[in-house]
C-alpha cells in the first residue's frame, strides 16, 4: 500500500474547473441520465464530464450505480432519460458494438476472455480471420507492450495465467481496438497490492497518450493516487464532482456515505481502503486473554494431481475470544480452506478440530451442530438460495424443528424470521420477500442473523464477509463478528480487504500459495506492508 | 389498463399465469378448426362429434375422465420431479414396468386375497415397480451426474422391451397358446382385481382410478406447497450447495423425486391395468407417458394446472375418435391441437426466459 502513495501527482496536469466554454468537446459526457428497473432508480439524472488525457475517477459505494453507469457507456442498458455525448457527439449505443465503433473500450470487473485460448487468440477473436487474425494480434501485443511497458507473452494459455496477468490481457485487448475512451469497472478488487499499484501507474500512462480514462471504484485511496477529479455517486445519484487535490478524505468520505461517520470511523475508513489510525480501530486497546482452543487444523494439505499443492501443511489455531485474520490475495488456497473448515470438501490430508472434538469426518451440518457458524465466500452459491423466501433461508437448515407431522408450521417459521429481523436489522417488506430481492448488505445480515444465532456458539468461519457490501453493511458486519468474539467465539476471518483485518483482527496470518507464511500483530508498526509483501511474493527480508 | 376499473385490472392479474396457456389453447383450437374445415367437413356437423365424443354420452365422459385420470397421475408425479429441477421424460416406462408388475401380481397369487387386497396389491406393487424404475435415473444422477431426461428417456425403451418380452413368453404372463391365432397378450385378469366403476350412468367405463388420481393430486399440492420435503425439493433444485451446507442431502432428494415420479407413474400403469380391457399387450398404453409428461411441461409446476391440462387433453383424446368415426376427421387433427399447445407454451415460456437472463447479464 506504500506504493500507492509513491504515484503523485506532480506530473498531473490539472484540467481548470469548467465555467468556462471548453475549447474541445470533452471525451464523454453525461447529461442528466436516468434508469429504472421497474419500481428501483438506479441512476438519476446523473451528470459527468471526462476531459481527454484524463483519468476520471467515479467514486461510490455499492449499490450506488457504478456498475449501471459503465452499463450505459458501454451499450449494454439503455438509458431512460438524459443523453451520452462522446467527444461532442450524441452516442445512443444500443450494443457494445456501437460504443466500441465510437472509440469506447471497457475492462470489466469479471473479465472475459476464453480461458482455453491463447492471449493472441482471446485478442484476434471478433475478427473473425483465422491465423492471419492471431498473426495480426501477436504484433498488435508487442507494439502495444513496449508503448505501455504491458508485456504478456502471447502464445500463453489465458487460464495458465495469474489474475493480475489475465486483468493485463483484458486491458490490452481493451486498447487494441485504440480506444479514445477506456473504461475500467473495479479493476482493483481483484488485485494484490502491488499489482494494484502497477494498475494505477499505466492508466495513468494511457491517460498521458491522449485517451479519456474512466476509472470506477469504491477505494479511496485509489481514486486519489490516480485520478485528477472524481465524481461522486450515491444512492444513484451524482452527489458532486470533485477536484481530488481540493477536498480531504473526510469531506470524500462524507460525500460517499452521506453521513457524518465519526463514531464507525475506523472500520468505515476500512471499508474504502484507507488505513485506519491506531486509535479508531474497533478493537480495545488492551489485548484479552483468550479462552480454549475454537478451531484448530493441523498440517492440512489439499493436493491435486500433477500441480502445485493448494493448500501446503496449513497449521492454525484460534481461540475463544479471538479474531484471527487470514490474508492473502486470491486463489491461493484460501477458498478451498473455508469448504473444508466448514465441511464442504475433503482434505487430503491433516486434522481438524473444533473446541477440541476431532471434526475431520463431519458433514456441514454436524459442524453446525457442534457450534460451528459459517459465512460462507459465495453467498449466491453456497449460503442462500435466492429464489426462496428470507424466512425459507432462515430455517432451511433447521426444518424439524419447523415441521408438524412434515408439513411446515409457517407460523412459526415468519415469527421466528421476524425475530431474526429486527434483532439483525435485515431491511426488507416481510420475511416471505425472496431473498434475490434484498440488497447485497441485507442478504448478508440474513446469513449472519441464522449463522451467528446458533446456540452454542463456539466458532465463526467467514470467508470474505464484506465482499460486494456498501459501506454500512460492512461496518455492521464487522462489528458483529466482532461481537461474536466479544461472546467466546473464535472467529476466523478469511479476506483479501487488509485494512478491515487490520480494524478488526487480533492476529492476521498471510497464506502465499497454499502455505500459511507469516502471522503479523495489526498493533505492529508497518503491520500493512509486512503483510502486503507476504502477500505478494510469500516472504519478507528481515 | 385503463385507469379506474381496479377491480378488473385485478383480476386480470390474478388470471396473469394462465394467460399463456389460455391464448395458446384458443390459438391452437383456431388451428384445429382450420384443419377440420380443409378436411371437408361441415364445421357443425364436426363440432357435434367433438363434443359428443367428449362428454355427450356417459361413455365418453367415463372414458375421457379415465384418460384424464392417468395423465394427471404422470403429470403429478412429472411436477414432484420439477420442483426439484429434473425432468421425468420416463412416465411411459414407469407405466409399464407398473402395469407389468400389476399384471404379474394380479395374475399369480392376489385373486385368492380377501377384498379390497386383490385391487389394492397389484396397485401397489405399480406403484413400487415405476419408484424402482424412476429411483435407478435418481441414482445415476446423484451418483454419476447422468442427465436424467437422457436416463429416464432411454429407460422407457427397457421397460416397453420387458412388457413385450413377457407378454411374448407362454413361461412369462402370454396366455396359453391354443392355436396359430393366439395373440401375444396377457390373459385377462381375474374380475376380483378389477376397478370399481364410478355411477357416471349406465355405460360409463369411468373407474376409481378417477377418485384415486384425484387423491394424488391433492397430495402433490399440498407436498409442492406446504410439506418440509417439498421446501426440501426446491431448495436442492434452487441451490444444490446451500441445500447441502444447510444438512439437505441433494442426491437423497433427487432420488426420491424420481421415485414419486415413477411410483406415480406407476401407478397410472396399475390403474391403466385393472381397467377395461384388463389385458397386457404390446403399445397397450397409448402414448399415456408421454402425453403425461406434456400435461406436467404445461402444468407449469402446480397440482391444478395438472388437472385442467389433464382433462384438457382427456376431453381432446376422447374427442378425436369420435371426430374420425363421426364425420371422418382424421383424429390427427387432435394431436395436431395439442402439439401446437405445447410448442406455443414451451415457445413463450424460453421467451420469457430469455429476456430475464439477458437483464441478469447486462444488469
Amino acid at each position: 500500500m506504500n506504493l500507492l502513495h509513491d504515484i503523485h501527482m506532480e506530473d498531473v496536469t490539472r484540467a481548470p474547473l469548467q465555467l468556462a466554454v471548453a475549447p474541445t468537446p470533452f471525451s464523454l459526457e453525461l447529461r442528466s441520465v436516468t434508469k429504472r428497473y421497474g419500481s428501483v432508480t438506479a441512476l438519476e439524472d446523473v451528470s459527468l464530464e471526462v476531459r481527454a488525457g484524463s483519468v476520471h475517477c467515479v467514486l461510490g459505494e455499492n449499490g450506488a450505480g457504478k456498475s449501471t453507469l459503465c452499463g450505459i457507456v458501454f451499450g449494454t442498458q439503455r438509458p431512460d432519460a438524459g443523453e451520452v455525448k462522446v467527444d461532442g457527439k450524441r452516442l445512443d449505443a444500443r450494443r457494445p458494438a456501437d460504443a466500441l465503433a465510437r472509440g469506447i473500450a471497457m475492462v470489466h470487473q469479471h473479465f472475459s476472455l476464453v480461458g482455453t485460448l491463447t492471449v493472441a487468440e482471446n485478442l484476434a477473436l471478433g475478427g473473425l480471420r483465422g491465423r492471419r487474425g492471431v498473426r495480426e494480434a501477436k504484433q498488435r501485443l508487442r507494439e502495444l507492450g513496449d508503448r505501455y511497458d504491458l508485456h504478456v507473452n502471447p502464445d500463453a494459455v489465458v487460464e495458465e495465467l495469474s489474475v493480475g496477468e489475465r486483468q493485463r490481457v483484458e486491458i490490452l485487448k481493451a486498447l487494441s481496438s485504440d480506444p479514445r475512451l477506456l473504461v475500467l469497472d473495479e479493476p482493483t478488487a481483484v488485485l494484490p497490492p502491488a499489482e494494484v499499484a502497477a494498475l494505477l501507474q499505466l492508466c495513468r500512462r494511457i491517460a498521458d497518450d491522449g485517451r479519456a480514462v474512466v476509472l470506477v471504484t469504491h477505494k479511496l485511496a485509489e481514486a486519489r493516487a490516480v485520478a485528477e477529479r472524481a465524481t461522486v455517486l450515491r444512492g444513484g445519484r451524482s452527489i458532486a464532482t470533485v477536484d481530488l487535490a481540493a477536498v480531504d478524505d473526510d469531506e470524500l468520505v462524507r460525500l460517499m456515505v452521506g453521513r457524518d461517520v465519526g463514531a464507525t470511523g475506523g472500520a468505515v475508513a476500512a471499508a474504502l481502503g484507507l488505513t485506519a489510525g491506531s486509535g479508531a480501530r474497533l478493537l480495545e486497546s488492551a489485548l484479552p486473554t483468550f479462552g480454549a482452543s475454537a478451531i484448530n487444523v493441523s498440517r492440512l494439505s489439499l493436493e491435486v494431481q500433477g500441480g502445485a499443492p493448494i493448500l501446503d501443511e496449513i497449521s492454525l489455531d484460534v481461540r475463544a475470544g479471538e479474531v484471527v485474520g487470514l490474508a492473502g490475495v486470491e486463489g491461493n488456497g484460501q477458498s478451498e480452506l473455508a469448504r473444508i473448515l466448514a465441511g464442504a470438501q475433503h482434505p487430503t490430508r491433516g486434522e481438524q478440530r473444533l473446541a477440541g472434538k476431532d471434526v475431520a469426518a463431519l458433514p456441514p451440518r454436524e459442524r453446525a451442530r457442534l457450534g460451528l457458524a459459517v459465512i460462507p465466500e459465495d453467498r449466491h452459491l453456497e449460503a442462500c438460495i435466492d429464489q426462496l423466501s428470507i424466512a425459507e433461508n432462515l430455517v432451511l437448515g433447521d426444518l424439524p424443528h419447523y415441521t408438524r407431522f412434515g408439513l411446515l408450521r409457517r407460523g412459526a417459521i415468519a415469527a421466528r424470521a421476524k425475530e431474526l429481523m429486527s434483532t439483525w436489522d435485515v431491511r426488507a417488506p416481510g420475511p416471505l420477500v425472496a431473498m434475490k430481492t434484498l440488497s447485497g448488505g441485507n442478504q448478508q445480515r440474513v446469513v449472519l442473523a441464522r449463522e451467528l444465532s446458533r446456540t452454542p456458539l463456539v466458532a465463526v468461519l467467514a470467508a470474505q464477509p464484506t465482499r460486494g457490501l456498501d459501506v454500512g453493511a460492512v461496518v455492521s458486519v464487522l462489528t458483529r463478528l466482532r461481537a461474536a468474539a466479544a461472546a467466546g467465539a473464535g472467529v476466523l476471518i478469511i479476506s483479501s480487504e487488509l485494512p478491515e483485518l487490520l480494524a478488526t483482527c487480533h492476529r492476521i496470518a498471510v497464506i502465499h500459495r497454499g502455505r500459511i507464511v507469516g502471522q503479523v500483530l495489526p498493533r505492529e508498526p508497518g503491520a500493512l506492508e509486512r503483510i502486503g509483501t507476504l502477500m505478494s511474493v510469500g516472504a519478507v527480508a528481515s | 389498463m385503463i385507469a379506474g376499473s381496479s377491480i378488473i385490472s385485478k383480476a386480470v392479474d390474478g388470471l396473469k399465469p394462465l394467460k399463456i396457456p389460455l391464448l395458446a389453447t384458443l390459438a391452437a383450437f383456431g388451428i384445429g378448426l382450420v384443419l377440420i374445415v380443409a378436411a371437408g367437413a361441415p364445421l357443425k356437423d364436426a363440432l357435434g362429434a367433438l363434443q359428443d365424443g367428449m362428454y355427450g354420452t356417459p361413455y365418453a365422459l367415463g372414458a375421457s375422465l379415465n384418460a384424464a385420470a392417468l395423465l394427471a397421475l404422470v403429470g403429478g408425479g412429472f411436477v414432484v420431479a420439477a420442483r426439484c429441477g429434473l425432468t421425468n421424460v420416463g412416465g411411459e416406462g414407469q407405466i409399464n414396468v407398473g402395469a407389468l408388475a400389476a399384471t404379474a401380481i394380479g395374475l399369480h397369487g392376489a385373486a385368492h386375497l380377501p377384498t379390497p387386497l386383490p385391487v389394492v396389491v397389484p396397485l401397489i406393487a405399480a406403484i413400487i415397480a415405476g419408484a424402482v424404475w424412476g429411483a435407478i435415473a435418481g441414482a445415476l444422477k446423484a451418483w454419476r451426474g447422468t442427465n436424467e431426461v437422457i436416463s429416464t428417456l432411454l429407460m422407457n425403451f427397457v421397460a416397453i422391451g420387458l412388457v413385450s418380452v413377457a407378454v411374448h413368453e407362454q413361461s412369462l404372463l402370454r396366455q396359453p397358446a391354443t392355436s396359430a391365432q393366439t395373440l401375444p397378450n396377457s390373459p385377462p385378469l381375474p374380475e376380483v382385481t378389477h376397478l370399481a366403476l364410478l355411477p357416471l350412468g349406465s355405460g360409463s367405463p369411468g373407474t376409481i382410478g378417477i377418485v384415486i388420481a384425484a387423491l394424488v393430486l391433492v397430495a402433490v399440492a399440498v407436498l409442492v406447497r406446504r410439506s418440509a420435503f417439498g421446501l426440501k425439493l426446491s431448495s436442492v433444485a434452487l441451490g444444490k450447495q446451500a441445500a447441502a451446507r444447510a444438512g439437505i442431502s441433494p442426491g437423497s432428494m433427487e432420488i426420491a423425486a424420481l421415485a414419486l415420479a415413477g411410483g406415480a407413474a406407476g401407478l397410472a400403469g396399475g390403474i391403466l391395468m385393472l381397467s377395461t380391457p384388463f389385458i397386457l399387450r404390446d403399445g397397450f398404453s397409448s402414448g399415456y407417458g408421454f402425453q403425461g409428461l406434456v400435461v406436467g411441461l404445461l402444468a407449469r409446476g402446480s397440482a391444478a394446472g395438472v388437472v385442467l391440462a389433464a382433462l384438457l387433453f382427456g376431453f381432446l383424446d376422447t374427442g378425436g375418435i369420435s371426430l374420425e368415426v363421426g364425420v371422418g376427421v382424421p383424429s390427427t387433427v387432435i394431436l395436431i391441437v395439442e402439439a401446437v399447445i405445447v410448442i406455443t407454451i414451451a415457445g413463450s415460456a424460453g421467451l420469457k426466459f430469455g429476456r430475464s437472463k439477458v437483464r441478469r447479464a447486462t444488469s
